[in-house]
């Protein structure tokens, strides 16, 4: 809820699903305030045979003149049986509001594997390297150690995802 | 990696016959790479070049029907991809692939520190490690904007093969296999892609350039030009041939190898 005038609001996620996991996250937005201002970045990895759905509300009420919402929805899919799906939720009732919503959906690619391969790295490494840098902007709004924390979770949770 | 000399067999492809998809694209290719040297394989389009160079990397997808291919002596099939480039084998790519968010410099070190330790040698300093690459960046005149730049993200062609060259020099391959990296360059950038793989050239190494022109040829002077055609190299010879095949094309090639 973003009630007080200026106020700013970010949410930045990465949600991973693998094997025959199902996950559906996401966040809300209410603008109250004037020139209010909020930010989401919500990356989705699916491997297996999992679905990843991001749901997100971005609600701008009358009151908040001015106010700014900007969406971003990245999905990676890491393997050819599983599914990625976006639904934001936008509604605005102030027409001086601007929502902005972007979304892209990727697959891991057998180019960029290969590539890496070719230089020498693992499997493993390569995965996890595609991966981190596809979370690369979530990952650096983390403070340092808790980001480092973060891929290791990650690399742990794609073990032998890839295929 | 030291103990290989001048002549040594680097690479030792005999009958070589390769399918894609049921179709057959190599069909009894014979080559002979030594250290210290350079080839260079020329062909029409389709003639089974960039299968060819996929293949010896360790890319997927292909079927080895016949014959085999020997890398300093041992059985260069049976190993998988990351294994022959940590064994010194390159590839520098006909499209360079990006990878979003994955730093340039970041994938550059742990290329070399994967082939360091195949040598048992310890991971390389990063203070070092960037002094390294500033000066070969320097060499192959890359601006100073890539090191903070994702993969091949948003680059130029030109860019990408540069890269590529500059990846090259770092890693120092024993076998440098360079598939069409002269396409796509301008003049001034060929000369600089040049450079790089003068500068690789020596006694205990080797590299096969795999391009349609002769202008590259120009600059890298091959000390043994093939002409792969319809999946066979159906002539061999110096620096002369890659200028008779500028003049007079591909077709007389395979008109003489079917007379023959």
């Amino acid at each position: 809820m973003l009630i007080g005038e200026n106020s700013v609001g970010e949410f930045y996620s990465v949600a991973v699903a693998n094997h025959y996991q199902q996950a559906d996250t996401g966040t809300k937005m209410i603008h109250v305030g004037r020139n209010t201002r909020s930010t989401i970045v919500s990356k989705g990895i699916s491997a297996g045979n999992a679905q990843n759905s991001y749901r997100g509300l971005v609600k701008i009420l009358a009151s908040a003149d001015g106010a700014r919402n900007h969406t971003q929805c990245d999905s990676l899919l890491m393997s050819d049986r599983c599914g990625a799906h976006t639904f934001p939720y936008i509604e605005v009732k102030n027409p001086t509001a601007t929502a902005e919503h972007e979304a892209t959906t990727s697959k891991i690619s057998e180019d960029q594997l290969f590539y890496c391969l070719q230089r020498g790295l693992s499997q493993e490494d390569a995965v996890n390297m595609i991966v981190s840098g596809f979370c690369k902007n979530v990952f650096k709004e983390l403070p340092m150690e808790f980001a480092v924390e973060a891929q290791n979770l990650l690399a742990v949770s794609l073990e032998g995802a890839v295929g | 990696m030291s103990s290989i000399g001048k002549g040594d067999l680097i690479l030792e492809i005999a009958d070589l016959a390769v399918d894609v998809q049921g179709q057959r694209i190599l069909d009894g290719v014979n080559l002979a790479v030594r250290a210290g040297e350079v080839h260079a394989i020329m062909g029409p389009n389709g003639a089974g070049k960039s299968t060819l160079s996929q293949l010896l990397a360790g890319r997927s997808g292909y079927e080895v029907k016949r014959g085999t291919v020997r890398y300093l002596g041992e059985d260069l099939l049976t190993l998988p991809a990351e294994e022959r480039a940590r064994r010194g084998l390159f590839l520098g790519f006909q499209y360079p692939v990006e990878i979003p968010g994955v730093n340039n410099v970041y994938l550059l070190k742990a290329a070399l520190n994967a082939r360091r330790r195949q040598h048992g040698l310890p991971e390389v300093d990063a203070f070092d490690f960037l002094g390294l690459v500033r000066d070969k960046m320097r060499l192959m005149q890359i601006d100073e904007s890539f090191l903070s730049r994702g993969v091949n993200e948003g680059f130029s062609g030109g860019e990408k093969k540069r890269n590529e060259i500059l990846q090259m020099t770092i890693l120092e391959p024993t076998l440098a296999i360079l598939d069409e990296t002269d396409s796509g360059l301008d003049i001034d950038a060929l000369k600089v892609v040049a450079h790089g793989v003068n500068g690789l050239r020596r006694e205990d190494r080797a590299v096969v350039l795999v391009t349609h022109y002769q202008r590259l040829l120009d600059h890298i002077v091959p000390d043994r030009v093939h002409v792969l055609v319809g999946g066979r190299i159906l002539k061999s010879g110096d620096r002369d041939l890659a200028l008779e095949l500028e003049r007079r094309g591909y077709d007389w090639v395979r008109q003489e190898a079917t007379a023959a």
